[in-house]
């Protein structure tokens, strides 16, 4: 790995990390909303510099905030291991596959849901064991991670084209789409 | 002049003519299977008729919910309240961390969850409560 990638990484992770604890202290009307700030830096990342360093970001980001808030190794944090690295690797595959075919905003909605679902699965499998419970909360978790994907997707869009205006030079393949 | 040139990008009309076809169809087909999956699961439950709470994920008391009670139950981080009047449930008082479960609120129906506590307060119609059943009830 070069020294440029492991600055732009830990760039990244400290951007990420700084949003995720924002984020954790806004008051929230429903207890399980989140924005999932954290996202746009991951979709950044991965719009980029390439899936290594998403993954490498939002490794560090879950990991550090952890420990950070207490949580490392708790529930609060095997449910966002699950879902950021889920997340990660959908918007990953999404991104390789059908590369001309989703913008930023259908990339981070797939990542918000993506997010959702590992959630919803890995507690139901580890900790609540009622499908009812799981079913009766999921459509209320889609539809805040939806809006929350969208505008989490807009302000990846604006973003990523600022700093593609900005040094475009150094994204020649990506300019060039 | 730089300045100015952001100032452009962050026009709302701007970003949103770059969201791409497939993006605002697959926002669409999120947006009404949410709205449409909340509807559902509000529907297919039933309205309980008594209040199961199980702790540790082993049932440990059922209380009929048209009878008004407190009910003290003893979970990882100290005691938990339970209260059941006119009909409803909630939590009165716990001692987790973040208290979702107590801003929760009234519930009479469905289920509150308090994951530290390990204890979920279940409203139920009684009977048979296995988990197959209940998949049945909800999706079909």
């Amino acid at each position: 790995m070069q020294s440029r990638d492991r600055y732009r990484i830990a760039l990244l992770s400290a951007y990420a990390i700084a949003l995720h604890g924002f984020e954790s202290l806004l008051p929230t009307p429903i207890p399980w909303l989140r924005l999932g700030l954290a996202n746009i830096i991951t979709l950044v990342a991965l719009l980029l510099y390439g899936f290594r360093t998403a993954m490498m970001v939002t490794l560090i980001r879950i990991i550090i905030a952890s420990i950070f808030r207490g949580t490392f190794l708790g529930p609060a944090f095997i449910l966002s291991f699950g879902g950021g690295v889920s997340s990660t690797i959908a918007m990953g595959l999404a991104y390789k596959i059908a590369r001309n075919l989703f913008g930023p905003v259908g990339l981070s909605l797939i990542g918000a849901v993506s997010h959702n679902i590992a959630q919803l699965a890995l507690a139901y499998v580890l900790f609540i064991q009622r499908i009812e419970a799981v079913l009766i909360i999921s459509p209320v978790i889609l539809l805040i991670g939806t809006l929350s994907g969208v505008t989490n997707g807009l302000v990846s869009d604006f973003l990523i084209r600022n700093i593609l205006k900005k040094d475009g030079d150094k994204f020649q393949d990506l300019a060039r789409e | 002049m730089r300045r100015r040139a952001l100032k452009e990008d962050l026009r709302l009309k701007k970003i949103i003519k770059n969201i791409r076809l497939a993006d605002w169809m697959l926002f669409l087909v999120l947006l009404v299977v949410s709205v449409a999956g909340i509807f559902i699961t509000k529907e297919a439950l039933p309205r309980g008729t008594d209040v199961t709470i199980e702790i540790n994920g082993e049932p440990a008391y059922t209380f009929p919910l048209n009878v008004d009670r407190m009910i003290p139950v003893s979970s990882s981080y100290g005691e938990t309240l339970v209260e059941i009047k006119e009909g409803r449930v909630r939590i009165r008082e716990a001692h987790c961390p973040n208290r979702i479960c107590v801003k929760q609120g009234w519930v009479s129906k469905g289920v509150i969850i308090c994951l530290p506590n390990k204890i979920l307060v279940i409203v139920g119609s009684g009977g048979g409560d296995k988990p197959g059943k209940d998949i049945d009830a909800v999706t079909g």
